[in-house]
């Protein structure tokens, strides 16, 4: 029983993602490029060095952060799409407390107190959604949704005024000293420790998810919140913690990029994290361990996109041409896979019947 | 003064427009959480279209079957095959992002000067642009204004004065009463979403070629999300949508205001620009008392 449903969600995993990706295959056909070139020189230029082939683990890092903060208020069935803004606030605050620090303390301290403060940072902003709905009873959907655009407008504001580079010239913050870089994993590449600290994350949000009372209760109110409630679980702590957690998740995917990668603090950056996060934790149908695969092929699709548009003229839109075709696709297999699923129960029925 | 009132009115219009068919797809318990994705896509249509024909009205026909593509999917993935509305909103609409730039570079390439076409023109009414004061602010606007503050009465009539609307009310409240009459709720439910995909493309429009122009793929930037918001903000009724948009409309206003002046010396230029998105968390703090339609949301999955 069990393994037919594995089946299923594989088999129709897959064939959601080959469909994605063929679909944007076919709209390259406008461009009048041959969809079937491209994705070779996609698939042998993500594979062509150690570089590029890393970077994919890199582009995946920030992902499985905020794929796993949509994936932990989800269980509770409550919706945080504020990851974007979550990850924002964790970068401000990630690149502010290394600049300030880097010159008094040791490096490695001062990586321990930034990815700290990040937590507790993207950790309030997100418990504010909880909050709010959990006192005033607010939409915690459109909150978050609200949230992200402030997060967006205090960082363009710091980007402006406090945080700006010496010099003044663009909206950016000055580099990070090397002391306060992530360490990297695999010389001659950007892979950084940032990935580990995120398989870690998703290991550790599954154990809290399914070994833990906490992660029980989580699950209790996601059920049936009514029901959670007569056995005596306060869904409203809940709600506060859940989205305490689900923002500190998103806050960490700041002080990975910010000190893992760009190694400094730019204006807009990774704009569609949070959408894409939405996405991987769709596709792993919400299971922290399914999103470190997830956001793998995300984190593919990412490189191989920008590779396609260095080479052949395609544009870099590509990128979000797969991820949504993806993403479609693979909410149309939720569908297939109930249908199947009915199917089985059915057939089940009419052999019981026939007995 | 005058100019804040008359840009209020105006940069309502497109919001007016979205909040309104939210409205009336809502009631049906359809939130069509691709909004955003809708005026996007009618944004770029429009764009296209009155770029490339040269005329505004091929541009806002161009948005509206946009708009009416972009829900009739969201339409059939969220109604009939009765998956989850937030989460294939969120999809659709960063397929829509992919899609217009994609599109936008396939037809136009990658142009050195930005491309525009003239906006929309202002129509004073006569005489009644005459008066004075509310003259410039009601009765010098385009087209598209006057059109919607027609429809909002209009859809406050339909929606508690007529059978129709009281069908659109029942599929969200108790849709299996709609079923008994032998109304098919699924067709209900997934017409109130078209009507809300041209609706929303006509919104989208108006930010391309309606007001600025010319075609971006941040045009919207969240204002698809303030039509959603409004409509819960407006308790689902079209009366609550035209205040909610007139409080909308001044805070964009005031943004464009204090951007065009330059920085002002109290308050940063961000803070006004966050003041729509502050505004909507403060309010749905503060409103206590909401008559959500009981569906909202909720596929209908017929009994057997």
């Amino acid at each position: 029983m069990m393994q037919a449903k594995l089946r299923d969600l594989l088999i129709t995993n897959i064939l959601a993602i080959v469909l994605g990706l063929v679909a944007s295959g076919l709209m390259l056909l406008f461009l009048g490029k041959n969809p079937v070139n491209a994705y070779s020189v996609l698939i042998t230029s993500v594979v062509r060095d150690g570089y590029t082939f890393a970077d994919i683990f890199v582009k995946a890092t920030p992902l499985m952060f905020t794929a796993l903060a949509f994936a932990f208020t989800y269980k509770a069935n409550l919706y945080n799409i504020g990851a974007q803004g979550q990850f924002y606030i964790g970068a401000v605050i990630a690149a502010a407390g290394s600049l300030l620090l880097q010159n008094i303390l040791p490096g490695w301290l001062v990586l321990i107190i930034t990815l700290l403060l990040t937590i507790v940072g993207g950790g309030l902003w997100g418990a504010f959604i909880g909050f709010v709905k959990a006192r005033y009873n607010s939409n915690e959907f459109l909150v978050s949704m609200m949230s992200t655009y402030v997060a967006l407008a205090i960082m363009n504001y710091l980007l402006r005024t406090f945080l700006i580079e010496g010099k003044a010239e663009y909206p950016q913050t000055d580099a990070l000293a090397a002391s306060v870089w992530l360490p990297r994993i695999i010389p001659g590449t950007r892979l950084h420790i940032g990935f580990v600290l995120a398989v870690l994350a998703c290991v550790g949000v599954w154990v809290l998810l399914y070994k833990t009372p906490l992660g029980y209760r989580i699950r209790a109110v996601g059920y049936n919140a009514g029901a959670a409630e007569m056995s005596g679980i306060n869904a409203k702590k809940l709600y506060m913690l859940a989205f305490f957690i689900s923002g500190a998740l998103a806050g960490v995917a700041g002080f990975t990029e910010v000190n893992g990668v760009q190694h400094m603090l730019v204006q807009g950056f990774n704009p569609d994290l949070g959408a894409a996060g939405i996405g991987i934790a769709i596709l792993a149908n919400g299971n922290p361990i399914g999103i470190i695969f997830a956001a793998i092929l995300f984190g593919a699709l990412k490189v191989g996109g920008t590779i396609m548009g260095q080479m052949s003229g395609i544009p870099s839109s590509i990128i979000e041409l797969m991820q949504g075709f993806v993403m479609v696709f693979v909410i149309l297999s939720y569908f297939v896979r109930t249908w199947l699923e009915n199917n089985r129960e059915k057939r089940k029925l009419q052999k019981a019947v026939a007995k | 003064m005058i100019y804040l009132l008359s840009a209020t009115i105006m940069m309502g219009t497109p919001l007016l427009f979205g909040a309104l068919a939210e409205v009336i797809a809502e009631r049906t318990g359809m939130m069509v959480t691709a909004i955003e994705g809708i005026f996007l896509m009618g944004a770029w249509a429009g764009f296209v279209g009155g770029y490339l024909s040269g005329s505004l009205i091929v541009g806002f026909l161009a948005a509206m079957l946009a708009g009416l593509l972009v829900a009739s999917l969201y339409g059939w993935i969220c109604i009939y095959l009765k998956q989850h509305q937030v989460v294939t909103g969120v999809a659709i609409n960063l397929l829509v992002v992919g899609l217009c730039s994609f599109l936008y570079r396939v037809i136009f390439g990658v142009p050195i000067t930005p491309l525009t076409v003239n906006p929309l023109a202002t129509i004073p009414i006569p005489l009644l642009s005459e008066i004075p004061l509310l003259g410039p602010i009601l009765f010098n606007q385009n087209i598209l204004t006057y059109i919607i503050y027609v429809l909002a009465p209009l859809s406050y009539f339909m929606l508690y004065k007529t059978s129709i609307g009281l069908t659109i009310r029942s599929a969200g409240e108790n849709p299996e009463a709609v079923d008994v009459a032998g109304i098919n709720v699924l067709r209900v439910r997934f017409l109130t979403v078209l009507l809300a995909g041209v609706m929303g493309g006509v919104a989208g429009a108006f930010y391309s070629i309606g007001f600025l122009g010319m075609f971006t793929t941040n045009i919207i930037g969240g204002r698809g999300w303030i039509a959603f918001a409004i409509c819960f903000l407006g308790n689902w009724n079209p009366k609550g949508a035209v205040i909610g948009t007139l409080a909308f409309g001044f805070a964009e206003a005031i943004a464009i205001y204090m951007q065009s002046t330059g920085n002002s010396a109290l308050f940063p230029n961000e803070l006004f620009i966050a003041l729509p998105y502050i505004m909507t968390i403060v309010l749905t703090i503060s409103r206590k008392s909401f008559s959500v339609p009981a569906k909202l949301g909720v596929p209908y999955v017929k009994e057997n």
